[in-house]
């Protein structure tokens, strides 16, 4: 048999692609730097993927039902901000600036997703209109300034529980149950159905509208956790927090192979693709790479891994 | 198809624009009372900490002179924006613009256009290519070097330090380089170990001294970051690594977060740049040059250091 | 003029057109005539530089030529007028009719004067007389098909090919167009037309051509037809073997719809349906078969009237309710509302049933492996493994797995809207058998099939729908392919 052979590569490729570039990436940085592999430093990298690492996964329920989300940069800002209006020293339990953050990101997913079904606005235009609305919301409730002076219990929660940094703890639950329900759920693969067609899905008694309204919600309430986190981590709600925060999240799932048009995607994917511009983030830092060239080389890397990935599943 | 109902959606926006006036914080379009002198201040970013106490100061004075109305805007980081917002207040033939340019080179054609339009320009805190009829501000180059001769000494001109840098590009962070290259110039012992941008921002420079912590470990001795919040962003990388104690931290701006930082004993400087002053004497030379008064074309606002020993003066 | 020599189309091995040999002469009006899938729209795509022919040549003024794109046949004076016409909805009159092609001065600018004043003689040519100002959206259908036979003309055709110009036209809307059609005749120009309806065709075809399953049946004028004999020619073709007796005796009625109505699709269709029954909907395109099955079934809900279930008044909204309450749909669109093409032939095949394969929320994949194959041996489904993706398998296979969808929820109705169309008689044989051995386990079966002879053999009642109304109801076993048309055929 021939042809079996260049298929399974092409196949082995395709599932693996994005993995060995990872891998090389490491093993490079490994070698050409003393710190990248040690402990301290992995755990280091975990720990600055975990914001995006959430987005990402937020962002993936919308991609897969052929949605986008824009708003997920100032939805962070505007849930921190929240976050941290309750957060200070001996006014509520810690349980309450956490809700309110997760709350208020959940509400801007789902007023997303209600201007996208039932609206019938294109997601582009609605969560672009939600990111002005959320930066703005931000800048109101914080009177613009940094909201600091926070309990201790909320920034604690960006510290470590044994050897691992709580960021990267909610990062990996979150990855986990993601993972877990579109590959397990009915929900969740209702969700490839919508994104793969969306017509077909309803002809075959799918509720496209429960699920894009999940989708959004679900991206929403993600996106509010990780304000939360990133309000922990810099001590403060920043109304100005979060720029172009989707952009990186995006460009991590992308690059971990979900289709922008939909239906086609994977947690694992967008783990890996996290992860990819994570080490590319940190080992620029650490090669001490000029910060106009780290730009031009991220942006490279995006498009070149994406090219591959396009190019092997076309041929 | 329907035809879409223009009007419709026409007057719905009439409405909501109608509405917005009401809202708080909205300002209704200056009315002019007769013989009030009207100065528009674009504020480059309300959300930066040392920029809205500046502008907080900017709104308060002018509260206090009668005769005066002042109409703030906010051109969050946005050169474009800023533009815009000076042109409405060209169009609306203001008698002062009060600008904090968002860049040293790309805020030039407002500046420009201002003078092109004839009416009188005091930039605040932030030079352009082209000078406005008044500059009040502070040499960012004196707080580069007072924060970096505060380093000098307390390493005792031995050492490795890290810089972190504002947005690549802006005058703040061209100067206040410049002032802290003086001082490395001076102290043969002082080594700039690693230098990168954060581009004003807590989260990235946390991260990037995160990576620092890792790459450089036990080779600096100290942290030059360009403003506070990069400051507040290095030293919580720091704390969490647990190696604060041999560390200097030293920051620019004397935002609240710092201060009460330094008067904890975490950070353990900064340099005060004095927004109130600042404020003050924007609004004094724009009420100047509206009169059609002579006002003097540079008006520097000295810089001072802030550590735990004369902390108290600077709290309010 | 212009001379189709031995055209021959394939579609993915399929083949649409054979050897088919044609002349057409300025100052003619040549009618295409066939069942749907004749090949009629094949033909003229290719004339029109559409699509490149397999095989054979065009001959264009005593010259073989090959036409790669519309653009170059219209360079050579060959326009066509689409089914679906796309002029631009914003512009007005003028604009779109010298498209491309306006007045400038001097100054390189849209002269719009002169641009009106062209444009109203063009339309004068045809004995029209619109306002060159309005825009094009303002326009009725058969306007536009004005414009663009003008736009035609204004482009210096010789040749205008027309796909079913009248498909979407009122009586009176007809009249207009003929009229402009005669003008285009007296012009010399050569007009080729395709249409399902008979009395057009004596009025205005100066000669006829008939296909029949891709291949030309005979070209002569028109004067030597009659209407039976027509029909004749179009249908002509032997009833294959291929299909089950049908021996079940319906039960009782499971399904009445009452007065559905729709606008402007379908108005006040009502009829019922037995356990067990096989109900054949014919129709030509566009009579509306499909809308009343997707009304049935939710997927485009009628506007007024009542479907009861077992006698009960039953609101179906969307498909969801239809699958509850025990209705399966196979779609005529496989590709827009069947397969979601990037999931793998298992999912496909559980994506309608997924209830049953969980407990709570929570997927059982072991039952979905099970029951996918089951599925691919019942309904011998060529997949290299349930985990290929739906899209790299043969259409009759998709549709395989579409049907086996279907049928997860054993669904009291079902209804199967052109269920054979495209795929191999491999597979149309084994669907066939299928839809008998569903009649006998009572199934109650409404089939849509442009094929008659399928209509004829499998079912037990046939209703025959003519432009949204009910024309007949006939006993399959009393009557014929002619009768069909003839019901079927607008009047």
């Amino acid at each position: 048999m021939n042809a079996a052979r260049p298929s399974l590569d092409r196949n082995f490729l395709n599932r693996f692609g994005i993995l060995i570039a990872l891998i090389t990436l490491a093993l490079v940085l490994s070698v050409t730097t003393d710190s990248f592999a040690s402990a301290s430093n992995l755990t280091n990298v975990a720990r600055q993927v975990s914001i995006n690492g959430i987005l990402a996964v937020a962002v993936t329920f919308v991609l897969l039902t052929g949605g986008v989300d824009l708003s997920l940069g100032s939805v962070v800002a505007l849930s921190g901000v929240v976050c941290a209006l309750f957060a200070h020293p001996g006014e509520y339990p810690l349980v309450v600036p956490i809700s309110m953050g997760l709350i208020t990101g959940a509400l801007c997913g789902l007023l997303n997703g209600v201007l996208v079904t039932w609206g019938g606005i294109a997601p582009f235009i609605v969560t672009l209109g939600m990111m002005t609305m959320a930066r703005g919301l931000a800048l109101i409730f914080s009177s613009g300034k940094p909201v600091a002076d926070m309990t201790p219990a909320l920034t604690n929660l960006a510290g470590d529980l044994g050897p691992v940094p709580i960021p990267v703890l909610c990062f990996a639950v979150v990855a986990l149950l993601a993972w877990l329900f579109l590959g397990r759920f009915r929900l969740g693969r209702h969700l490839y159905a919508v994104g793969g067609n969306e017509q077909a899905a309803r002809a075959a008694g799918v509720s496209v509208t429960k699920v894009k309204l999940f989708a959004y919600g679900i991206c929403g309430l993600l996106t509010g956790l990780a304000g939360v986190v990133l309000a922990a981590r810099i001590t403060t709600g920043q109304p100005n927090a979060g720029q172009a925060y989707e952009l990186d999240a995006i460009a991590a799932v992308v690059i971990g192979g979900t289709s922008l048009s939909g239906g086609v995607g994977s947690i694992r994917g967008t783990i890996l693709g996290v992860l990819l511009i994570g080490i590319i983030n940190n080992g620029l830092d650490l090669q001490g790479v000029s910060s106009y060239y780290q730009a031009v080389i991220k942006g490279l890397i995006i498009v070149g891994a994406v090219w591959l990935d396009r190019r092997q599943s076309r041929s | 198809m329907r035809p879409t109902p223009r009007l419709a959606i026409g007057s719905m926006l009439a409405a909501l624009t109608i509405f917005s006036l009401f809202l708080p914080g909205c300002k209704k379009p200056a009315e002019r009372k007769e013989g009030e002198i009207l100065i528009g201040f674009s504020s480059r970013d309300l959300s930066a900490e040392y920029t809205a106490k500046l502008s907080e100061a900017i709104v308060e004075y002018a509260k206090t002179k009668p005769g005066v109305k002042l109409v703030m805007v906010d051109a969050q980081s946005d050169v474009q924006k800023q533009f815009s917002q000076v042109e409405n207040f060209v169009a609306q033939k203001v008698d002062a613009i009060i600008l904090n340019p968002c860049e040293l080179e790309a805020s030039t054609p407002a500046v420009d256009y201002v003078k092109a339009a004839k009416i009188p320009l005091v930039l605040v805190n932030q030079v352009t290519k082209s000078a406005g009829d008044s500059y009040i501000g502070s040499n960012d180059f004196e707080a580069g070097r007072i924060a970096m001769e505060a380093i000098a000494k307390k390493l005792n001109g031995q050492g490795g330090v890290l810089m972190i840098h504002g947005i690549m590009g802006t005058s703040a962070q061209l100067q206040r380089e410049a002032g802290a290259r003086e001082v490395f110039a001076k102290y043969p012992g002082l080594k700039l170990i690693d230098q990168q941008t954060a581009s004003w921002d807590r989260a990235k420079a946390m991260a990037l001294t995160e990576n620092w912590i890792q790459a450089h470990k036990g080779k600096f001795q100290a942290v030059f970051a360009h403003n506070d919040e990069m400051a507040m962003g290095a030293l919580l990388a720091l704390e969490r690594a647990g190696i604060k104690k041999d560390v200097t931290v030293i920051g620019i701006d004397a935002i609240a977060q710092a201060l009460t930082a330094v008067k904890e004993g975490r950070l353990d400087a900064t340099v005060f740049q004095d927004a109130v002053g600042q404020g003050r004497g924007s609004v004094d030379a724009a009420l100047l040059l509206a009169r059609k008064q002579p006002c003097p074309k540079e008006n520097l606002i000295p810089f001072q250091l802030v550590t735990l020993e004369n902390l108290s003066s600077f709290l309010k | 003029m212009l001379r189709a020599c031995q055209l021959t189309k394939t579609f993915g091995g399929l083949s649409v057109l054979q050897e088919a040999s044609i002349d057409f002469h300025p100052g003619e009006v040549h009618a295409l005539m066939g069942e749907n899938g004749a090949g009629k729209s094949t033909l003229l795509k290719m004339l029109a530089g559409l699509y490149q022919p397999n095989g054979g040549s065009i001959e264009w003024r005593g010259q073989s030529v090959r036409f790669q794109s519309p653009h170059d046949a219209l360079s050579q004076g060959i326009a066509m007028v689409h089914q679906e016409l796309m002029p631009i909805p914003d512009l007005n009159v003028a604009e779109n009719l010298l498209l491309g092609m306006e007045p400038v001065n001097a100054l390189g600018w849209v002269d719009r004067a002169e641009l009106h004043r062209q444009a109203q003689s063009w339309l004068k040519q045809l004995n029209t007389d619109l306002d060159t100002h309005q825009p094009m959206r303002r326009l009725s259908v058969a306007q536009i098909q004005v414009v663009e036979i003008a736009k035609a003309l204004a482009r210096q055709a010789d040749v205008i090919l027309m796909d079913e110009p009248t498909a979407a036209l009122s009586n009176h809307e007809v009249t207009a167009l003929f009229s402009a059609i005669n003008t285009l005749r007296q012009r010399g120009v050569a007009v080729v037309y395709t249409t399902h309806k008979m009395d057009e065709v004596f009025r205005l075809a100066d000669r006829i051509s008939v296909l029949r399953d891709g291949q030309l049946v005979c070209t002569k004028a028109a004067i030597e037809f009659s209407p039976e004999s027509l029909i004749a020619h179009m249908v002509g073709r032997e009833l294959a073997q291929v299909f089950p007796p049908i021996t079940t005796t319906p039960g009782d009625v499971i399904l009445e719809v009452r007065g559905l109505t729709r606008e402007p699709s379908f108005r006040d269709i009502s009829f019922t349906l037995r356990r067990g029954e096989v109900l054949g909907l014919a129709g030509l395109m566009g009579a509306g078969r499909t809308e009343v099955v997707s009304a049935v079934f939710g997927l485009t809900p009628a506007t007024s009237g009542e479907i009861l279930l077992q006698g009960v008044p039953t609101r179906i909204t969307c498909p969801a309710e239809a699958i509850a309450a025990g209705i399966g749909m196979v779609t005529e669109d496989r590709k827009g509302l069947g397969i979601v093409p990037a999931m793998s032939v298992g999912h496909n095949l559980t994506l309608a049933a997924l209830p049953q394969f969980s407990r709570s929320a929570l997927l059982d994949a072991a039952a979905e492996r099970c029951a996918t194959q089951t599925a691919t041996t019942d309904f011998a489904i060529k997949a290299s493994s349930p985990q290929q993706a739906i899209r790299e398998l043969s259409g009759g296979n998709q549709q395989k797995v579409l049907l086996a969808r279907a049928l997860l929820n054993r669904p009291a109705i079902l209804i199967l809207d052109e269920p054979t169309r495209g795929i191999d008689i491999g597979a149309k044989a084994e669907i066939y058998a299928l839809i008998g051995r569903l009649s006998a386990q009572g199934t109650a079966v409404l089939l849509v099939s442009s094929e008659l002879p399928e209509i004829l053999s499998l079912t037990h009642r046939i209703l025959v729908l003519r432009q949204g109304k009910l024309s007949a109801e006939l006993d399959p076993r009393q009557t014929n392919q002619e009768e069909i048309l003839r019901h079927a055929m607008p009047q």
